[in-house]
């Protein structure tokens, strides 16, 4: 071993006429820079950390789930269509103008309506009737497909089904959207909980469990709808 | 040139700073100093520069960046770690740092999938399991915080 301390960086020079290449080469091995191993760990604690406020902060709410009401609370009925053949789907904005939904009639007639977002990397979902048994929901991106008759998850990369758009078909044919489910949570479970809240007159009499039996004085004309 | 580090020569006379840090040798007398404690690095702050500072010929990326070179010394780990014990124990730290980091993601997709489908309160579980992992990749980080 020698004492003798080697030239600083500086004095380290390209020799002259050694072309380009060297001195591309020179300049890349004089850019990079040494990461340790201690580097890398504390690069993971940082990133760990920011998994742990990512986590809280999704847990405090700070993501909005596709079809609710901004404020919460019951969303507003909205009239979306006078009629609605079977077999054919509707497009429409609801409960706010930027949560896009879709309303299907199936060939038996059943009337369903789903968040048109989909709840893997937030596609347009499409009614696709040439698919499936009775017609699919079919997300194009990356070939999600739900179920056309509970919007629950058929194949492909979505986690969870599509959350529920409740629509009634009024007497004379009008279609209305009266509320929002969660995904997986069925129609009388997310009525309730938002009735529960705001108008638990109105959840008693439609039976929800934990609302108070007396009964309201004034009723929605809508309640009479009826669901197919 | 001899390095004042380095024990000195079989017939040469002892050197005075070898007694402190070197191995007692077999004819070392029972009274002599004890040995000081370990300290990484070494003695002269001329020696504990950053590598590349006190090899600058051998570059910063020795091993991956310069296809010219393949080890950093004319002997085996020469300029590199002297101690794989401790190496062992920082990669083993950094293994299970990234370990936990890959819990943290899984548990992060539960947290988001629960808290979209209205589960609140199992999205408060993974907040609480991903606050844990974080403090466990926080141990694993100061866990030696005086290794160099």
């Amino acid at each position: 071993m020698s004492t003798v301390q080697p030239p600083s960086p500086g004095d380290i020079e390209t020799p002259p006429g050694a072309g380009d290449a060297q001195a591309a080469l020179h300049d890349r091995i004089s850019a990079d820079s040494l990461t340790t191993r201690r580097d890398y760990l504390r690069i993971v604690a940082t990133v760990s950390g920011g998994l742990a406020v990512g986590g809280l902060a999704v847990a405090g709410g700070v993501l909005h789930r596709h079809g609710e009401p901004a404020g919460g609370g019951v969303p507003q009925a909205k009239k979306i269509a006078d009629g609605l053949p079977p077999g054919e789907s509707l497009s429409f904005r609801y409960p706010g103008e930027e949560d896009r939904a879709v309303a299907v009639r199936l060939e038996d007639g059943s009337l369903v309506g789903y968040s048109a977002v989909c709840t893997h990397l937030a596609c347009a979902v499409l009614w696709r009737k040439d698919r499936g048994r009775e017609g699919e929901l079919y997300c194009p991106c990356h070939e999600g497909i739900f179920d056309a008759r509970t919007g629950e998850v058929t194949a492909g990369p979505p986690p969870r089904g599509l959350p529920k758009v409740v629509v009634v078909e009024e007497q004379n044919g009008s279609i209305w959207a009266i509320g929002t489910t969660r995904s997986g949570e069925s129609v009388e479970a997310g009525l309730c909980r938002q009735l529960l809240d705001e108008r638990p007159d109105f959840a008693a009499r439609v039976g929800c469990p934990g609302a108070a039996t007396q009964q309201a004085p004034g009723v929605d004309p809508r309640q009479q709808s009826r669901q197919t | 040139m001899t390095h004042p580090h380095l024990p000195p020569s079989p017939g040469g006379p002892p050197h005075p700073e070898t007694s402190a840090g070197a191995p007692p040798l077999p004819n070392t007398p029972a009274d002599a100093p004890a040995r000081p404690d370990y300290r990484p690095g070494s003695a002269d702050p001329r020696l504990n520069r950053p590598m590349r500072e006190r090899y600058p010929q051998i570059r910063a990326t020795s091993g991956y960046g310069d296809p010219r070179v393949r080890h950093t010394g004319p002997g085996p780990g020469a300029g590199s770690e002297q101690e794989p014990e401790r190496s062992a124990k920082l990669t083993a730290r950094l293994v299970l740092a990234l370990s936990v980091v890959i819990g943290q993601l899984w548990a992060l997709t539960i947290t988001v999938n629960e808290w979209m489908k209205g589960d609140t309160s199992t999205a408060w579980w993974g907040a609480g399991f991903l606050c844990l992992s974080f403090l466990a990749v926080l141990l694993l980080w100061l866990l030696d915080p005086k290794d160099r």
